[in-house]
């Protein structure tokens, strides 16, 4: 891409600091080996957000014989301009165009970015299929959880990078390397490339259907192709290479803050929560390190926040001191800390207090259900006196916003439990009103935010049917009549067809990948982005390929069922998920393993976890 | 102590915003270790303001802020601090040590001058430029402005102080103007160059760079004088 040209194009698009790159400690690498494109197939302001992808930039630009480079969708706008003069995606580094990299990496957040993907190969005249292309082409990869389920994408990628990307992607870039110096073949490249833990090659698998259509197994095309590929796993956390020095961008963005990953993986065992098992064991990074971290990140960043980050921060062993200490350190620097996946049980009122005095930030609840024994089924190990205690202290301490977080759709979900939501509401505003009027901030705001439930691969839900749009619609009607006349009160939800997509693509096979392309082709992309969301052109996607998206998100599926994501190996055993998703339906809940094993790693992998 | 600054804002970093200077000023703030005052309350900021907005897209010169310290730091101490932190793009090209009843940057500035650079490949639409620039800022320019209360017509010919045609190669011309840039409001260069547009019926890009913000009196800012 000629600089002056893109000069000219951004006085014509909005936000043209997404494409600007130069932001500082941007790597500068004239040249290295191998040249990577990591690629987020959504905008600047939410790919630059992504932890994940900082880590794999810091971790791939360290080696001097690697060059990594960013590039993100272009927004509509952006590409429209791009395709009037048949330009193409370009990294912001050094604007080379995308199809002259040697690999290409995508980040895989959320299905619902999948069509941008072909909008960002489009643009760069690279072809879809695997298959389709020749040794000239770029090897394209992808990994994060999205990568759990692979399948629908499996067919635009070359390899598939599954689990914590650490030391995954050095042993990848160790063998692609060896293999170039070799002067090696894409195929023989390949094959090595199977023998690394955590890496799929989907072209040595076939998808095998019964003649109804039903998925019946994945065929091994390469005998040497292992039978299951099993998920990378970062042994040590505190050791690891974390995210450097990171890059700060121009523009705002939405996580603008430094990220302090306290630890991965969780213990509560929520079944809903994909995330809670495919992250699996807790690992800790100590309290020494953490110090360290954000005194390092916020001296290079000039940032003003530091998030404490993970799937429930409030569960760091140490959090009583952390919270405490980071305070102490930053007081005079006016640099403020967040804890944004608080659980309600782990709430002290004194590290409430400590917070408010840099600066206020939001506070978010997430008791996921109205009732006691929907929480159970769910294993959301929280009670409403947690709840009213936690904002109780928050309302006494001068908060007079909080936002809940419900799902709506969760399995064996009755009408009882959807007014359960608006009761809690009702208490929740009750305990501000309890509060001395002189002792609370003035002006209560609840802020009752409702998704919709979607099934993921590798939880126990993985079984479940979705609620249909339509039921969907219905719910939300019923809980926003049951919410009218709440003082305080507004209620937010989510559109239900983009999670009905969702669903579908969560648990789908590879016969999406021509769904996504005749969807493509008919003009999806930014699908996540409700403003975007064509809906037609997935509803004749459907119908061109000959399938049945309600076969997909809302079909209970059998446990004795082949999964297309059954030679995927997540650690976590399938017998493990069937025993909670058998609790789950008699309302049984499952203690958090900190408390003790559980098992969930069955007897292969027991000495994965050091939680006792 | 107050600091009084001129910076620069290059090529690669013209499509940053006004909200994206002032943070990433904050942030340098912050890297550099300046001792900048914050304010009281809630959300304690620190207390910087700048002399007025550039233009999305517009590089310059002559960009002025005015930050609070707690204690006392060498201007020179100050620049190189700064430059040694900014992002590639950004420069401190001036500090000083300002009394504290100095009036704000804003009520300081007088007038701007910037270069405009327009480049076309229709060669020929240059060619008239400089022969009918005194026809055309012989009346009024009237154009139209967007406003909240919809579209009004204004003629901001009394802004323009002063404009010349500096040289006109094959397809690239420069233009000089100095227009009014005060506390009520200055000389908006994107209907100027809309208006330009109308008048020569050019297709033309063009680039805009300030180059200096006058006070009317030359205090801190440089004095403005009349062409």
């Amino acid at each position: 891409m000629d600089i002056d040209l893109l000069g000219d194009i951004l006085k014509l698009v909005e936000k043209p600091a997404r494409y600007m790159g130069g932001e500082l400690n941007m790597t500068e690498k004239t040249d290295g080996e191998v040249k990577f494109a990591l690629c987020f197939p959504d905008v600047y302001e939410i790919g630059m957000s992504h932890l994940g992808s900082r880590i794999i930039y810091n971790v791939l630009n360290k080696r001097t014989d690697t060059v990594c480079e960013r590039a993100f969708a272009p927004w509509v706008d952006m590409e429209k301009e791009l395709r009037s003069r048949n330009l193409p995606v370009f990294s912001l580094e050094t604007k080379r165009n995308l199809n002259e990299f040697d690999i290409i990496g995508f980040s895989l957040l959320y299905e619902m970015c999948y069509s941008n993907i072909l909008m960002m190969f489009d643009l760069s005249h690279i072809p879809f299929r695997a298959a389709d292309r020749d040794e000239s082409m770029p090897l394209i990869i992808c990994g994060g959880p999205c990568a759990c389920n692979p399948e629908p994408i499996a067919e635009f990628m070359d390899a598939v990078l599954i689990g914590d990307g650490e030391e995954l992607i050095s042993d990848f870039m160790d063998t692609y390397i060896a293999m170039k110096r070799k002067g090696s073949s894409k195929q023989e490249l390949l094959t090595e490339l199977s023998k690394i833990e955590g890496v799929y090659i989907p072209s040595y698998y076939e998808a095998e259907y019964s003649e109804k259509g039903d998925f019946i197994g994945m065929k091994k095309l390469v005998s040497d192709a292992p039978d299951t590929v099993k998920r990378r796993i970062l042994k040590n956390l505190d050791t690891a290479d974390y995210i450097g020095k990171p890059i700060v961008p121009y523009m705002a963005i939405v996580h603008d803050r430094v990220a302090l990953e306290l630890f991965r993986g969780c213990t509560r065992g929520c079944r809903f929560c994909q995330a809670g098992f495919i992250y699996r064991p807790i690992r800790e990074r100590r309290l020494g390190t953490l110090m360290n971290m954000a005194k390092e990140l916020t001296d290079c960043t000039g940032y003003d926040e530091v998030s404490l980050f993970s799937l429930s921060s409030g569960d760091y062993s140490a959090i009583h001191e952390l919270v405490p200490g980071i305070m102490d350190e930053f007081e005079d620097k006016h640099v403020s800390v967040s804890l944004p996946s608080l659980r309600i049980d782990s709430f002290l009122k004194d590290d409430l207090e400590k917070i408010q005095t840099v600066r206020k930030t939001g506070l978010t609840f997430a008791p996921e259900a109205g009732t006691q024994r929907l929480r159970d089924v769910i294993n959301k190990g929280v009670s409403e006196d947690d709840l009213l205690r936690s904002v109780t202290d928050a309302f006494q301490s001068g908060w007079s916003g909080v936002k809940l977080y419900f799902m709506l759709g969760l399995p064996t979900e009755t009408d009882e439990d959807l007014l359960g939501i608006a009761e809690l509401a009702r208490k929740v505003a009750g305990a501000y009103y309890s509060v001395p009027k002189e002792k609370r901030a003035k002006g209560l705001r609840i802020t009752v935010s409702v998704s919709s439930f979607v099934p993921k691969p590798f939880t126990p839900f993985q079984w479940e049917p979705q609620d249909t749009a339509e039921r969907i619609m219905e719910k939300q009607r019923l809980l926003k009549d049951a919410l009218k006349g709440i003082r305080g009160v507004d209620f937010a939800y989510h559109a239900p067809y983009t999670s009905a997509l969702e669903a579908v693509f969560a648990r789908g096979d590879r016969r999406l990948a021509g769904v996504l392309e005749s969807a493509y082709s008919l003009g999806a992309r930014f699908d996540s982005w409700d403003e975007h969301f064509k809906r037609e052109a997935y509803d004749s996607a459907f119908e061109e390929n000959g399938l049945n998206p309600h076969c997909f998100a809302n079909r209970r599926r059998d446990v004795n069922e082949p999964l297309p994501w059954d030679h995927i190996d997540m650690v976590v055993e399938k017998e493990y998920l069937i025993k909670e998703y058998e609790k789950a339906m008699r309302c049984a809940v499952t203690k958090d393993c900190r408390k003790g094993c559980n098992g969930c790693f069955g007897e292969r992998y027991a000495d994965y976890c050091k939680v006792q | 102590m107050r600091i009084i600054a001129k910076f620069s804002k290059g090529k690669e970093v013209r499509f940053t915003s006004h909200l994206d200077v002032q943070r990433l000023f904050q942030r340098a703030f912050r890297r550099a270790q300046i001792p900048v005052a914050y304010s009281e309350g809630f959300n304690p900021h620190s207390i910087v303001s700048f002399a007025t907005a550039l233009s999305l897209g517009y590089t310059s010169d002559s960009e002025w802020f005015d930050v609070k310290l707690t204690k006392y730091m060498n201007p020179a101490e100050f620049m190189n601090r700064m430059n040694e932190t900014l992002p590639k793009g950004f420069a401190v090209t001036e500090a000083y040590d300002a009394p504290e009843k100095l009036p704000s940057l804003t009520s300081l500035m007088y007038a701007a001058r910037y270069i405009v650079m327009m480049r076309t490949d229709d060669a020929d639409v240059f060619k008239t430029l400089s022969s009918s620039m005194e026809e055309y800022l012989g009346g009024s320019i009237n154009v139209i402005k967007r406003t909240k209360g919809g579209d009004k017509e204004i003629d901001i010919r009394p802004m323009i102080y002063s404009m010349r045609v500096i040289s006109v190669a094959e397809n690239t011309a420069l233009i000089e103007v100095i227009g009014q840039l005060n506390v009520s409001g200055g000389l908006n260069m994107e209907l100027l160059l809309k208006s330009f547009e109308g008048k020569w019926g050019h297709n033309a890009v063009t680039d805009v760079h300030r180059c200096a913000i006058y006070s009317e009196h030359g205090v801190v800012l440089p004095k403005f004088k009349q062409q």
